[in-house]
């Protein structure tokens, strides 16, 4: 009997992973909320701001990438592969998006299964050959089934906040207050939520390191053909400096890209988003040592 | 359990789902008679292929079977790749039965040796005024007529009609935007 085996390791660490960002954040929330009745409002609203972000993401993220839907007509050999691998996926069709540009890379985004949106870029689709195209759509459909979207948006949600605090927070408290009290509680307050803020910057990039590996893995499961995602990876991270702006595909976005658009051996490995090429294929090797045992 | 699994990332294929396959063979009485329709002598398999030995192995089986079924019961067969690189088991023979009979010998097969994952569609070729194809899908356990026309465009009026008329006789998906077209079928 030929049976998928579930990655117990990564699991294991993505669980753990989730629990610890769990953990750093009710923390954090309960030392906020016992310090000052403004970060309530802050939490409110950026609550209300997150909220609509996760609703309205696959809208925003279509506009900022410049990516156009396309219908079944206009690219019909697309809508083929993906209808199939949803059909054996057991998934619902997606909507489907280019971008116009020579960069190499595909995206996934929306709330949900049913709003979700997969895109690629021309350079993508002129680089790749059909098999490993399909396994890079498969990637995408993925992080879809996964839910990254909505998983790594409440990753990021008290992450964010800690951010904010630690660049406002010296406009607030800073200056004007002469009472020592409040001077106190501003500094453990600025303090916790810098330690929140680092913490929880390596906790999601870990997390969506081995989001990415989850995907890979279920591109090899939906494909039955790891090697196509192994050999479209490596043809496109040997591509050319890309052309986009830095400012234009930087931020949440590149958490669900196929390859990062920020790239560079410069980053440690830590503080990134997507694990190395050479670990990826790695993975993808195991996998297909998996399949002949 | 699958809200956990997706949580956690854990990817599996869903299982294929075979015991609505068989209900073609009597609904092809009904096509025929108060349709028109009538099986027009073949009818395919359709399988995502799998980077593995094992596969290989299922595959020469499947070979070995069907020679054995031609010898009994004449049903030509032929494997094919198509242009997004499924294989195809194509069988052809007049009497439906026969047909039927192969489809779902191929698909146990696939199903014993651990490859349930894999199979896609079953696909049945009608002809009346048009051809008329009855998908069967694996994973969603049913199936839904297609008809091709020239330009991949489809007659969808015709669709419909055939869905309206056929519902009691077999199961057909009720989601119509899981009817997923199959351009460049080799039957």
């Amino acid at each position: 009997m030929m049976k998928w085996k579930s990655d117990r390791g990564l699991e294991a660490r993505m669980l753990l992973t989730m629990i610890l960002l769990a953990v750093l954040y009710l923390a954090f929330l309960a030392v906020l909320l016992s310090m000052n009745t403004s970060s309530t409002v802050i939490i409110l609203f950026m609550g209300g701001f997150m909220f609509l972000q996760y609703f309205y993401s696959d809208k925003m993220i279509l506009m900022s990438m410049g990516a156009k839907i396309v219908s079944e007509s206009e690219e019909p050999e697309l809508h083929q592969i993906v209808s199939r691998l949803c059909a054996i996926a057991g998934l619902p069709m997606p909507r489907i998006a280019i971008v116009n540009t020579s960069m190499p890379n595909a995206f996934a985004t929306g709330r949900n299964q049913k709003n979700a949106v997969v895109a690629v870029t021309t350079g993508i689709m002129q680089q790749l050959n059909r098999s490993e195209l399909e396994a890079v759509l498969a990637h995408e459909l993925t992080h879809v089934k996964n839910r990254d979207m909505m998983v790594i948006t409440i990753a990021t949600f008290l992450s964010s906040i800690a951010q904010i605090l630690v660049r406002f927070l010296p406009f607030f408290g800073g200056g004007g207050s002469r009472d020592r009290d409040s001077g106190g509680s501003f500094v453990v307050m600025f303090v916790v939520s810098l330690v929140v803020w680092i913490v929880s910057f390596i906790l999601i990039r870990a997390l969506s390191r081995y989001r990415e590996f989850a995907a890979d893995r279920g591109s090899a499961i939906i494909t039955g053909q790891p090697s196509n995602l192994a050999s479209a990876l490596m043809k496109i991270s040997g591509a050319k400096v890309p052309t986009q702006d830095l400012r234009k595909v930087e931020g949440p976005v590149s958490a669900l890209f196929i390859v990062p658009a920020i790239s560079g051996s410069s980053i440690m490995n830590l503080f990134s988003t997507h694990p190395t090429l050479e670990a990826r294929i790695e993975a993808l090797k195991n996998i297909e040592r998996e399949l002949e045992a | 359990m699958g809200f956990l699994d997706s949580i956690l990332g854990k990817t599996s294929l869903p299982e294929a789902k075979t015991d609505r396959l068989f209900a073609i063979s009597t609904a092809a009485v009904t096509l025929e008679a108060s349709l028109g329709l009538k099986p027009d002598g073949a009818a395919g398999v359709c399988i995502k292929p799998m980077e593995s030995s094992r596969y290989e192995a299922a595959r020469t089986e499947i070979e070995d079977l069907l020679k054995l079924s031609f010898k009994e019961t004449g049903t030509l067969y032929s494997i094919q790749k198509d242009e997004y690189n499924y294989i195809w088991v194509v069988l052809s023979d007049p009497d439906f039965d026969d047909l039927v009979t192969n489809i779902q010998m191929v698909c146990q097969t696939l199903m014993e040796q651990g490859f349930g994952t894999q199979l896609l569609a079953a696909v049945y070729r009608f002809k009346g005024d048009a051809i008329v194809f009855w998908i069967y899908n694996f994973k969603l356990g049913s199936y839904y007529p297609f008809v091709p026309q020239s330009g991949q465009k489809r007659d969808t009026s015709q669709e419909f009609r055939l869905k309206s008329l056929m519902e009691k006789e077999l199961p057909i998906e009720k989601d119509e935007a899981k009817w997923y077209p199959m351009w460049g079928m080799p039957l």
